[in-house]
C-alpha cells in the first residue's frame, strides 16, 4: 500500500478546505432565528442524537452510564444554559441553538456546526424542545439593566460580592476552584461538581462577562447551583452587582494555567546552592510552569470514566546533586481517611489523594521510548508515587520499577533518596519531589543528565471522586523534561570572534575598492 | 559597469521582499490560520529553497545579477556613501555575531518525532488467541447490506452503542477525532470522517489495528506512544466487526477492497 505519500497530498488539500472554510466562517454573520421543522429535526436526531440522548429524549442512550455530566433527558425540561428569566423553565430558540452549534465544553456533548447545516440545527431545535412540550417563547428574558464595563472598581466590588456570606464561596471556593463545603447532586441524581471558575476552557456557556451575568441571573437549572435573581434568596443581587460579580469571575477566568498545545518540555533551570525544600517556597515563582491536559485512564483494565481534574502544571529545578520536580494541580477535597468532614463529602469508600511521575530507566537515544502504560518488557520505568496522609497516617512516597502493569517491583523510595512532600491550599495541590541526579542502582533508576530530552508523563487520583484508586485515575502520555545546561563562555567567544572575522572581510573589501579606485 | 535601469522598487528590495513575503505568507498559514506550528527546523529548510531559488531567478540574467548586485557595490565603492558604509560596517559584523552566539545556546523545542500513521500491516497476526491471515479475512456481517438491509440496519445500530460507549472519548462522537479526551493524547486518535483513513482501508486492516490497538503496531508507527487500546481485552470479535459497520455507515465512506486494487 502506498498510502504515505497519498497522506501527504490529503492533508494538504484538507488544509486548504480547512482554510477556505474558516474564512467563510468568519465572513459569515451571527446566526438569524429560522423556524425550524420538528418532523425534519427528528430524522436527524434519530441518526445522531439518539446514542447519548436516547429515542424518547430521555438520556438514556447507550453512553449514558460512561459519561458525567450524563446526556441531558430532554423530557425533564431542565437547560443548563439559558437566558430566559430564572423562574421560566422554557429556554429561548436560540439558546437551544446555541448549545447544539457551539457544544459544551468540558463535556461529552459536541458542537455540530461542522457536520449539520444551520437548517438541520434549526429543525434539531424544535424537535428537542417538544419532547418538554415547549412549544411558546420563554414569557421573559434575563434583565441585563445597563452594562457595567469591566475595571479595577468593579472587579473589587464583585469580589466582595461574591465573599459576602460565603455567597459563592460556599460552593465555588475562595480561589474560584471549588473546594466546596457539602456534596452536590444534578436532576438525574448525578454527582456535579462546581465548576472551578479558573478553567474558563469548562465553562458550558462562555467566561464572557455577559455569558457569566445570565448564568449567576438564572442559575444552572438541573444542578444546585441557584439562581441570584430570586427575590426569594437571601443571597440575591440587583442587577448592577451581578454584572460587578460577572466581572470578577471572568477576572477569575484568567488566573488560571491554560494547556499551551506547543508548549511540551519542562525546563529545568540549573541553581546554584540549595534547591527549594518545600512546595510553597518563594523561589518556585521564578520557574515557568508548564500545563498538560490529564485524561481518565480509558485505554487499560480497568477503565475509569468520571474524572473531576483535566490538567497538571509542572515546574522543576536542578543543582550538581539532584533534581526537585514541583507538580501542581486542581482538586476540589483534600481526601483524608478516616476524617468525618472528608467522608461526608467523598464518594464511598474514600482513598487517598495521590499523584506520580513516570521516567524511563534509560533515557532513549532514538525515537523508542517504553510504552507510555507503566512501561514495557525491554524498556523498564521509574515510578514516582506519592501518596497523601490519612487520620493517622503520614504522607507517603513510593518507589516502583515497572515493565507493564503485570511486572511491577516496589523499591525503597529512602534508599535512592527519593523524597516527597506536599500542601494543600483552596483546591490545589502542591507536591514536590526531590531525587538526587545519580543512583547506585545504575541498572534500575534513572540518571539525570544536562541537555537530554528525557520522557517524563504523569498521573494523579483523587480519592473522593469515584473512589479514584489502582487504574482508575488521570494520567497524560509522554511529554518531555530537560535540564537546561548551563551556557558557559563558548556561545559568547565564538560570537565574537564571527564578529570580528566579518568586520575585518569588509573593511579588507573596502579598501580594496578604494585602492582599485586610485 | 553600465548603469541599472530606473526601477520604482529597486531588485535588491524585491528580493528581499519577495523573500520575506513567503516567510509571512508560511507563518500566516500555518501559525495563525491553521494553528499548527511548524517545527523551526522544517521552517528553515523550507526558507533555504526558498532563498535559493529568489537568487536563482533574480540572477538568470547577467544584467539582473550585475542590477542585483549593483547597490551593495556602490556601497562598498562610491566615496559618496561613506557614512552609510560606516554604519553597515559595524551592524553587519554585530549580527553575524549574534546570530552565531544565538544559535551555540541551547534550544527548548522538543524534538520532531516522525511515525508512520498507516504501515503495512503483517500478513498474519493473533488475536483472541488464534490466527488470522488478513489476505482473506473479511467482515462477516458485510454481506447482510445487500442481503438483508434490515437486519443490516440493526447492526449497524449495535455497533454504534458500542462505538458510543467505547471509542467516543477519543475519536469524537461525530467520528472526526475530536473526542473530550483527544487534545491529552499525542499522537492525536485519528479522524474517520477524512477521506485519507478509513476510505483507504480494508475492513480486514481495521480489524488488525482495532484488535491489537497500539501496542499490536510495528517500529515504525512507534507503538509505545499510541493511545489506541488493545480491544481484544475488552470486545469480542463480533462486536469489533460490528463496530466497523457503524464507521463506515456513520461518515458514508466505503471500505476498500479487493476487487478494486
Ligand atoms: C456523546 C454524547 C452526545 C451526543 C451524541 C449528543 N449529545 Fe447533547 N448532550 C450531551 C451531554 C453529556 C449533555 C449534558 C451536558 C451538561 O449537562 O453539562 C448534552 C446536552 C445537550 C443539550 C442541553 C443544553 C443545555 O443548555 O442544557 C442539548 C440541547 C443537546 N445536548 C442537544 C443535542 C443534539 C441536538 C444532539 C444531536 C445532534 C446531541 N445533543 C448529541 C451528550 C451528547
Ligand atoms: C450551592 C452551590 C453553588 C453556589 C452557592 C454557587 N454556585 Fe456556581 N455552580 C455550582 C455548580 C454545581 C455549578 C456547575 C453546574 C454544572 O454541573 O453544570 C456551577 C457553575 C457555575 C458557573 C459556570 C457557568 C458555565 O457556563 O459553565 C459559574 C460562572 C458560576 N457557577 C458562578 C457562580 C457565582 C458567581 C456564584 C455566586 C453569586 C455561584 N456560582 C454560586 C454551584 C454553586
Ligand atoms: C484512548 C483513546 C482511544 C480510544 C478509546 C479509541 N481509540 Fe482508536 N485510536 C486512538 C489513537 C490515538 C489512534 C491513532 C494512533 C494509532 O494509529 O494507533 C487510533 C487509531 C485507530 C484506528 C486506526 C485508523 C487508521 O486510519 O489507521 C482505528 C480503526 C481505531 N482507532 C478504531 C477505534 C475503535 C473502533 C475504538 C473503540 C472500540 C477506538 N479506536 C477507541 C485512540 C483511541
Amino acid at each position: 500500500m502506498n498510502n504515505r505519500r497519498w497522506e501527504k497530498t490529503m492533508a494538504i488539500l484538507h488544509q486548504l478546505a480547512l482554510l477556505t472554510a474558516c474564512s467563510a466562517l468568519l465572513m459569515a454573520g451571527p446566526a438569524a432565528a429560522k423556524p425550524g421543522t420538528a418532523d425534519k429535526g427528528k430524522g436527524i436526531y434519530d441518526q445522531r442524537c439518539t446514542w447519548c440522548h436516547g429515542a424518547e429524549g430521555d438520556g438514556a442512550g447507550a453512553a449514558k452510564e460512561f459519561l458525567n455530566p450524563p446526556p441531558r433527558d430532554f423530557t425533564g425540561g431542565n437547560y443548563k444554559i439559558k437566558s430566559s428569566f430564572f423562574d421560566d423553565m422554557v429556554p429561548s430558540d436560540e439558546d437551544v441553538f446555541r448549545m447544539i452549534r457551539d457544544g459544551m465544553p468540558g463535556t461529552a456533548m459536541p458542537g455540530w456546526s461542522d457536520l449539520l447545516s444551520e437548517q438541520d440545527m434549526w429543525d434539531l431545535v424544535a424537535y428537542v424542545k417538544s419532547f418538554a412540550q415547549y412549544d411558546k417563547p420563554p414569557a421573559k428574558m434575563v434583565d441585563y439593566g445597563s452594562p457595567v464595563a469591566s475595571s479595577a472598581e468593579s472587579i473589587e466590588k464583585g469580589k466582595k460580592l461574591f465573599e459576602d456570606g460565603d455567597r459563592c464561596v460556599e460552593c465555588h471556593g475562595k480561589s474560584g476552584k471549588g473546594s466546596l463545603t457539602k456534596r452536590l447532586k444534578g436532576d438525574g441524581g448525578e454527582r456535579t461538581w462546581p465548576r472551578n471558575l479558573t478553567k474558563p476552557w469548562t465553562y458550558r456557556g462562555s467566561a464572557d462577562p455577559k455569558d457569566i451575568f445570565t448564568r449567576v441571573s438564572t442559575g444552572i437549572p438541573g444542578t444546585e447551583m441557584p439562581s441570584f435573581a430570586d427575590p426569594k434568596s437571601n443571597k440575591k443581587l440587583t442587577v448592577e452587582e451581578t454584572w460587578h460579580v460577572a466581572n470578577y469571575v471572568a477576572s477569575l477566568a484568567k488566573s488560571g494555567k491554560p494547556v499551551a498545545a506547543d508548549d511540551t518540555v519542562i525546563k529545568a533551570d540549573k541553581v546554584d546552592g540549595e534547591l527549594p525544600g518545600t512546595p510553597v517556597d518563594e523561589r518556585w515563582k521564578k520557574a515557568a510552569p508548564t500545563t498538560f491536559y490529564m485524561v481518565p485512564q480509558i485505554i487499560g483494565k480497568e477503565r475509569y470514566f468520571t474524572p473531576a481534574n483535566d490538567t497538571i502544571s509542572v515546574r522543576a529545578m536542578y543543582n550538581d546533586q539532584a533534581i526537585a520536580i514541583l507538580l501542581e494541580w486542581d482538586d476540589r477535597t483534600k481526601s483524608i481517611p478516616g476524617d468525618e468532614g472528608a467522608e461526608k463529602l467523598a464518594d464511598p469508600p474514600l482513598t487517598e489523594d495521590a499523584v506520580a511521575v513516570q521516567l524511563p530507566v534509560v533515557i532513549p537515544s532514538d525515537m523508542q521510548k517504553p510504552y507510555f502504560g507503566m512501561g514495557d518488557a525491554a524498556h523498564p520505568v521509574n515510578i514516582w508515587h506519592w501518596k497523601s496522609a490519612g487520620k493517622g497516617t503520614a504522607e507517603s512516597v513510593n518507589l516502583l520499577s515497572s515493565r507493564g502493569f503485570k511486572e511491577i517491583e516496589k523499591r525503597d523510595a529512602a534508599a535512592i533518596g527519593l523524597t516527597a512532600k506536599a500542601s494543600y491550599e483552596d483546591g490545589t495541590w502542591k507536591v514536590l519531589m526531590i531525587r538526587s541526579l545519580a543512583t547506585t542502582e545504575t541498572d534500575k533508576d534513572i540518571q539525570f543528565v544536562e541537555g537530554k530530552f528525557i520522557p517524563v508523563a504523569f498521573a494523579a487520583w483523587d480519592g473522593s471522586n469515584n473512589s479514584e484508586k489502582g487504574s482508575k485515575h488521570t494520567m497524560t502520555t509522554w511529554y518531555w523534561m530537560l535540564l537546561k545546561p548551563a551556557v558557559g563562555y563558548r556561545p559568547l567567544l565564538l560570537g565574537l570572534i564571527v564578529a570580528l572575522l566579518v568586520a575585518g572581510g569588509l573593511i579588507w573589501w573596502g579598501r580594496g575598492a578604494a585602492a582599485r579606485r586610485r | 559597469m553600465n548603469t541599472p535601469r530606473r526601477r520604482i522598487v529597486p531588485r535588491l528590495l524585491q528580493l528581499v521582499l519577495v523573500v520575506l513575503g513567503v516567510y509571512l505568507g508560511f507563518i500566516l498559514v500555518f501559525d495563525v490560520l491553521l494553528g499548527q506550528l511548524i517545527p523551526k527546523s522544517l521552517l528553515t529548510m523550507y526558507m533555504v529553497f526558498v532563498i535559493a531559488g529568489a537568487i536563482m531567478v533574480f540572477t538568470f540574467t547577467e544584467e539582473g545579477a550585475q542590477e542585483l548586485v549593483g547597490p551593495i557595490k556602490a556601497l562598498v565603492e562610491d566615496p559618496s556613501k561613506k557614512w552609510v558604509r560606516n554604519v553597515v560596517f559595524v551592524i553587519v559584523p554585530l549580527l553575524a555575531g549574534y546570530y552565531v552566539y544565538s544559535s551555540m545556546l541551547p534550544g527548548f523545542e522538543a524534538p520532531v518525532e516522525l511515525r508512520t500513521i498507516h504501515p503495512a500491516p503483517p500478513g498474519k497476526f493473533k488475536a483472541y488467541g488464534k490466527s488470522y491471515n488478513l489476505a482473506t479475512l473479511e467482515n462477516p456481517f458485510r454481506k447482510f447490506e445487500k442481503e438483508d438491509p434490515a437486519k443490516f440496519k440493526e447492526l449497524v445500530k449495535e455497533g454504534g452503542n458500542i462505538y458510543i460507549k467505547n471509542c467516543q472519548y477519543c475519536h469524537g462522537d461525530k467520528l472526526d477525532g475530536k473526542g473530550p479526551y483527544a487534545a491529552g493524547l499525542n499522537p492525536t486518535p485519528l479522524n474517520f470522517q477524512d477521506v485519507g483513513t478509513i476510505a483507504q482501508l480494508q475492513e480486514s486492516f481495521l480489524f488488525w489495528r482495532i484488535a491489537t490497538g497500539g501496542p499490536g503496531l510495528p517500529g515504525e508507527a512507534a507503538p509505545w506512544i499510541s493511545s489506541m487500546p488493545v480491544w481484544q481485552d475488552f470486545l469480542a470479535e463480533d462486536e469489533i466487526w460490528k463496530v466497523i459497520l457503524f464507521l463506515y455507515n456513520y461518515t458514508g465512506r466505503q471500505p476498500r477492497s479487493w476487487a478494486h486494487e
